[in-house]
């Protein structure tokens, strides 16, 4: 009824099992119309970043809240990576611009945290403008599932990611 | 399952717009081609099998005793890769 009441976003507040509790709009949701395999029925998903891990993106499922994706932005680490995307990832995700899109690619770490390893080969790309994402596969590329991220670059690029998903 | 038989150069439809054609037979290997839509990923099961364990692994970090507070991830375009 009011016009006053349309000015503010209507806003949700989630209990993540790994975060806590977590505010967030409707605007800043990324949608995910193909899931992500492994997790097909999850659609909806935020972007978080914590202080203790500056360069991580953790991807979190709004549909299951216990689930929740380390991810990083590959240049940081590997700065010469290229894909070429294939073209059911432009058409799909209606990619017009180059400056409108980001990559993600999966991070995980052994149990001990003593190594990390990037999904080079299945890149999580990401439409700024209409906030979808697809996770697309790079076969025939040469670039790995399991890369190994050198030490050095998790320590600096990666910051403090080991401690912070194996605390010891 | 459906199993259907088919000879080197036929083909079968997946919907309307998939077609997948027996190309070549050698032994215990067959070569298939496949006709699809821009908007289709087509990929070797296995692949997409072995993503499927990784983003589970990623999912599977341990979660931290002590609570981090989050705050929104700014995601910055990417960078085109300077020309050499």
């Amino acid at each position: 009824m009011s016009a006053a009441m349309d000015i503010t976003p209507a806003t949700t507040t989630v209990e993540l099992p790994r975060f806590g509790s977590f505010t967030y709009t409707e605007e800043e949701v990324f949608r995910f119309p193909w899931g992500l395999p492994g997790f097909p029925a999850l659609r909806h998903w935020l972007a978080l970043t914590l202080p203790t891990q500056p360069n991580f993106v953790w991807l979190q499922s709004l549909d299951d809240l216990k689930v929740a994706i380390p991810t990083c932005d590959p240049y940081m680490v590997f700065e010469s990576y290229d894909p070429k995307l294939p073209a059911y990832a432009v058409a799909a995700l209606e990619i017009d611009d180059p400056g409108e899109f980001t990559l993600l690619c999966v991070m995980v770490a052994t149990a001990d945290a003593e190594e990390m390893t990037m999904n080079l080969m299945a890149p999580i790309v990401v439409n700024l403008r209409t906030r979808q994402a697809r996770q697309v596969m790079l076969e025939n590329s040469g670039y790995s599932m399991k890369e190994s991220v050198p030490r050095k670059a998790s320590g600096e690029a990666v910051g403090g990611a080991a401690q912070a998903t194996a605390p010891q | 399952m459906l199993v259907l038989s088919r000879k080197i150069n036929q083909s079968i439809m997946v919907g309307d717009n998939v077609r997948i054609v027996v190309v070549a037979v050698d032994r215990d290997q067959v070569k298939l081609g496949i006709e699809a839509p821009r908007d289709i990923p087509v990929h070797r099961s296995e692949i997409y099998e072995e993503i499927q364990r990784t983003n589970q692994s990623a999912a599977a970090a341990p979660v931290p005793a002590e609570k981090v507070e989050a705050g929104k991830a700014t995601l910055q375009p990417r960078k085109p890769t300077p020309k050499r």
